[in-house]
């Protein structure tokens, strides 16, 4: 099962045709190719540990047809939402809106495809995309990206620029049949600061009503200058037919800060990696992930946490939620490697199967060559709703429906909290609660 | 643990440190093939179901490619290692008849005074053959059967028969079809019906000899009601080149019935020690693995519970301790078939002096195994700058009732508490041996006491090589 993935749609036909289609330089064809080889080599899993715990069996990849060429629509919009500093709008293989508020633009803040970039500032692309050294070079699916993706898109803040106002970045995706590869490259510079909210939604081509699948397929590679900051938050609300593969790599420099809070609510399959790699000295990440399963979702989320500098600092949390046969995968990594004295290390994982055909599996993992440590520990814990919690709602007057509904949305909440522009916060609270109903279904179904 | 217990502790190492000249009997040639298989089971005449239990396996053997999940096992050199060899003629009965280089060996491992003390039954393995076994008169009394496990074969073919390798197939892994098609020795255990035993049945096994594999099998077989502690310990004399242990240990826990398993492992730093052991609890029993793996080269072990009666509960208890050169890849398996089961994981690890310590361990809740309870705890200590710890646990749980939790810490000793010791006198050395010793004590407690004594000496010389 582990090399059995022989995607329809790789090789090296077609990531000369998406190069050409992007009109690349020769050193981006020459990294594609070397993306492609590593690709063709690599296993799918190449970690011994998480062999068995690999499941793509409800891809069907002939049935998928990438987009080979992409750019701006026809009309792109220039309007920034409010309270935003700047936006992307990428509908299917389409720029459908970009624009930049008067802060970010003064700033130099650069928000835009590979492709546009590359006219005016060609160097600033190669300098972050050359060699893809942020993704990680052992992962199939990461290769994959880097040597096929039709739609790349740059985010670069300049050292010393704070924005207080979020990058969003919203992609839609969802045409029956359709499937969209692309690569994302955030560069935060010495001592900048900076939040972004990457949305992923349906698209107005997706039908709902359509068995066909759809993919995307992205990654997040984040570099992290010295002093810099980022919080990024993430909401991957594709339909219920959308395969979604994402690798998320950040390389944080000396004293810089990172902060994910990552949803997932939608997609059939939605598999994720992510890589910490904690390099300068007093760097430090927060992570927090959560899944709501329903149906048959399967949520394969995997994440490596690893601390190289001196007095680093990895606070890790997954939490997940699973009704109906929906399934989570938790894998988790976390290395210290001896150069690494003083680190801080917590893994916790954390999963509430809701129904009988729910399931979930973790594995938090701990490789350690350096005892100096400050902390070094994880957590785990699976169990059904607190039924002491339900007395005690219960007890100050609420229903008992509404009493266990409240105690998972506050099971999610910490990620929820996190995301950084209102609306979106309300949107997603809105879409863990259409869920529910569902979820409550099941539940009186089973019992 | 007071001063006065520290100090009855000796610190003789050498004692594991010997090699008698021994005349084998009988032996097979080097390496394994079809023909090895079928010379073992000719010279101990077995029947011909078990010639082919051994053929099947190790066909499969050969078949089965080797586990990658952990490194180093390529370097087992299966055509240098004797399968077979057998020391002595026949089963001894009693002390007398036993050769007197035998016993003197038994001799430097103190067997003698500790069957005085409060030995229910001696099953001693030397090589590939239990050579002495004694069970006191009102263990044959209660009808409990505790021999050699090719003994068994012959005087209790049907119980042995019915519940052999039905715990551990050959095909559960490469190393158990090893075993199962060169076995060889090993304890058999059955307890009757509601029948107690009073006292821990023993078990001494050592390897002697070059390159002698050790394929030991014990199947212990508990009825219904019935309630049985078995102990076992290794010392082993050290060598140059690999030895090899493979064994396996099967348990049957019948309704209602309780038994624990307590293993002292401390085979020589150039052993292989690969073991497959899992108990099958039936409703409402108990059982419990304690097991401690202080030596070897590599230790490859998880001691396996599965859960398949109503009500059963399981207790794990795994300690290992990783020094120069060593890797104790060991760890414990919950797999919970049934509803209203129990688990609890508790392990402890120490690396030091580039030893690494690796703490592997599953957990499943089955589709069907409601009102699951199920925890565990790891905490690894690590001595030193060049030593590693890892910690891999697989939890996988799909009923939706289930209580499962895992807390895993890993860290060095605090230096606050060595100097609250060495302001109460004691030396570095001290101070560091006695926060190791109190790290594990969640296993030493649960050891007789003459065990825990021989436990934390053990510790302690493990220590003092630490500090050098």
């Amino acid at each position: 099962m582990a090399d059995a993935l022989k995607l329809p749609f790789a090789g090296e036909e077609i990531v000369r045709r998406v190069s050409a289609g992007n009109s690349d330089p020769d050193w981006l064809l020459a990294d594609r190719l070397a993306g492609l080889a590593a690709y063709t080599e690599l296993p799918i899993e190449t970690n011994p540990l998480f062999t068995l715990y690999v499941d793509l069996r409800a891809a069907r990849w002939a049935e998928l047809d990438p987009y080979l060429e992409t750019g701006d629509a026809a009309y792109v919009s220039e309007v920034v939402p409010e309270g935003a500093a700047a936006l992307i709008e990428i509908a299917e293989d389409r720029v459908v809106a970009r624009g930049l508020s008067a802060e970010a633009r003064e700033a130099g803040v650069v928000l835009d495809t590979f492709a546009n970039v590359m006219r005016d500032r060609p160097q600033l692309v190669k300098g972050l995309v050359d060699g893809a050294a942020h993704l990680p070079d052992s992962d199939k699916f990461a290769q994959f990206a880097r040597s096929h993706y039709a739609l790349g898109l740059l985010i670069h803040v300049p050292r010393n620029v704070v924005l207080e106002r979020p990058i969003v970045v919203r992609w839609s995706a969802g045409r029956p049949g359709r499937a969209l590869v692309s690569r994302s490259v955030i560069h935060i510079g010495e001592n900048a600061h900076a939040r972004i909210l990457e949305e992923q939604v349906p698209s107005e081509a997706h039908d709902a009503a359509s068995e066909a699948q759809s993919m995307w397929w992205g990654t997040s590679e984040v570099s992290l200058d010295q002093g810099a900051q980022l919080s990024f938050a993430g909401q991957q609300d594709f339909g219920a037919h959308t395969l979604v593969f994402i690798n998320r790599h950040a390389t944080l420099g000396q004293d810089a800060q990172l902060r994910w809070a990552l949803a997932s609510v939608g997609g059939e399959l939605h598999k994720s990696r992510i890589d910490n790699r904690l390099v300068g000295r007093g760097s430090g990440v927060n992570q927090a992930e959560i899944v709501f399963g329903d149906g048959r979702q399967l949520a394969d989320l995997t994440s490596y946490t690893r601390h190289i500098g001196h007095d680093t600092t990895g606070d890790l949390l997954s939490k997940g939620v699973f009704i109906d046969r929906a399934r989570g995968y938790f894998k988790g990594m976390i290395t210290i490697d001896r150069s690494a004295k003083g680190t801080d290390s917590f893994l916790g994982e954390f999963a509430m199967l809701l129904t009988k055909q729910a399931r979930s599996v973790t594995i938090p993992s701990l490789e350690i060559d350096q005892p100096d440590v400050r902390r070094a520990s994880h957590s785990s814990s699976v169990g059904p709703i607190d039924e002491d919690e339900i007395f005690y709602l219960m007890s100050r007057g609420i229903p008992r429906d509404v009493a266990r509904k409240f105690i998972v949305m506050g099971f999610l909440e910490p990620v929820v909290a996190r995301i950084p522009l209102a609306p979106a916060q309300d949107r997603l609270r809105a879409r863990l609660e259409e869920k529910w109903p569902q979820a409550q279904a099941s539940t009186q179904k089973a019992a | 643990m007071t001063l006065t217990q520290r100090q009855m502790v000796d610190n003789d190492r050498s004692r594991f440190d010997f090699k008698d000249e021994i005349v084998y009997l009988t032996e097979t040639k080097r390496g394994l093939t079809r023909d090895t298989v079928e010379e073992i089971s000719a010279i101990k005449e077995e029947p011909e179901w078990m010639l082919k239990f051994r053929l099947r396996a190790y066909e499969h053997f050969l078949k089965r490619p080797m586990p990658v999940w952990t490194d180093g096992l390529d370097r087992i050199n299966f055509d240098k290692i004797m399968y077979y060899r057998k020391p002595s003629e026949r089963e001894e009965k009693s002390w007398d008849d036993v050769p007197d280089q035998i016993k003197a060996t038994f001799e430097r491992l103190g067997i003698p005074e500790a069957e005085r003390k409060f030995l229910a039954g001696v099953g001693a393995q030397y090589d590939s053959e239990v050579v002495y076994h004694s069970v006191k008169e009102e263990l044959s009394k209660l009808g409990v059967v505790f021999m050699g496990t090719d003994q068994a074969l012959k005087e209790y073919p049907d119980i042995f028969k019915k519940y052999f390798a039905t715990v551990v197939p050959p095909e559960d892994n490469k190393f158990s079809a090893l075993n199962s098609a060169v076995w060889s020795g090993g304890s058999f255990v059955y307890v009757p019906k509601g029948v107690e035993v009073p006292l821990p049945l023993q078990a001494y096994f050592r390897i002697n000899g070059e390159n002698t594999g050790q394929f030991e099998r014990t199947l212990i077989v508990v009825d219904e009601g019935a309630k049985v502690h078995y102990i076992e310990g290794c010392t082993a004399p050290i060598y140059a080149t690999d030895s090899l242990h493979v064994a396996v240990v099967e348990v049957v826990a019948l309704a209602n019935s309780n038994v624990r398993y307590t293993t002292i492992q401390n085979w020589s730093n150039d052993v292989y020690n690969l073991v497959t052991k899992r108990a099958h609890a039936y409703e409402n029993s108990r059982v419990e693995w304690i097991d401690a793996n202080t030596g070897s080269r590599k230790t490859v072990k998880y001691p396996s519970i599965y859960l398949r009666g109503r009500g059963a509960s399981a207790d794990i208890i795994s300690v290992a301790v990783a020094g120069k050169g060593q890797h104790q890849d060991t760890g414990a398996k919950a797999i919970h078939l049934a509803p209203d089961t129990k688990s609890r994981i508790v392990s402890k690890s120490v690396s030091k002096d580039g030893g690494r310590a690796t703490y592997r361990g599953h957990l499943k809740v089955a589709p069907g195994a409601t009102g699951v309870v199920a925890r565990v705890r790891c905490d690894a200590l690590m001595l030193d700058d060049e030593s590693r710890s890892d910690t891999y646990p697989y939890i996988d749980i799909q009923e939706d009732d289930t209580t499962m939790t895992h807390e895993a810490t890993v860290g060095k000793i605090s230096q606050d508490q060595i100097f609250y010791l060495m302001s109460r006198g004691l030396t570095e050395n001290e101070a560091q041996n006695l926060v190791v010793q109190g790290f594990l004590e969640v296993f030493t407690k649960e050891l007789p006491m003459e065990y825990a004594i021989e436990f934390n000496r053990l510790v302690k010389m493990e220590m003092e090589g630490a500090l050098g």
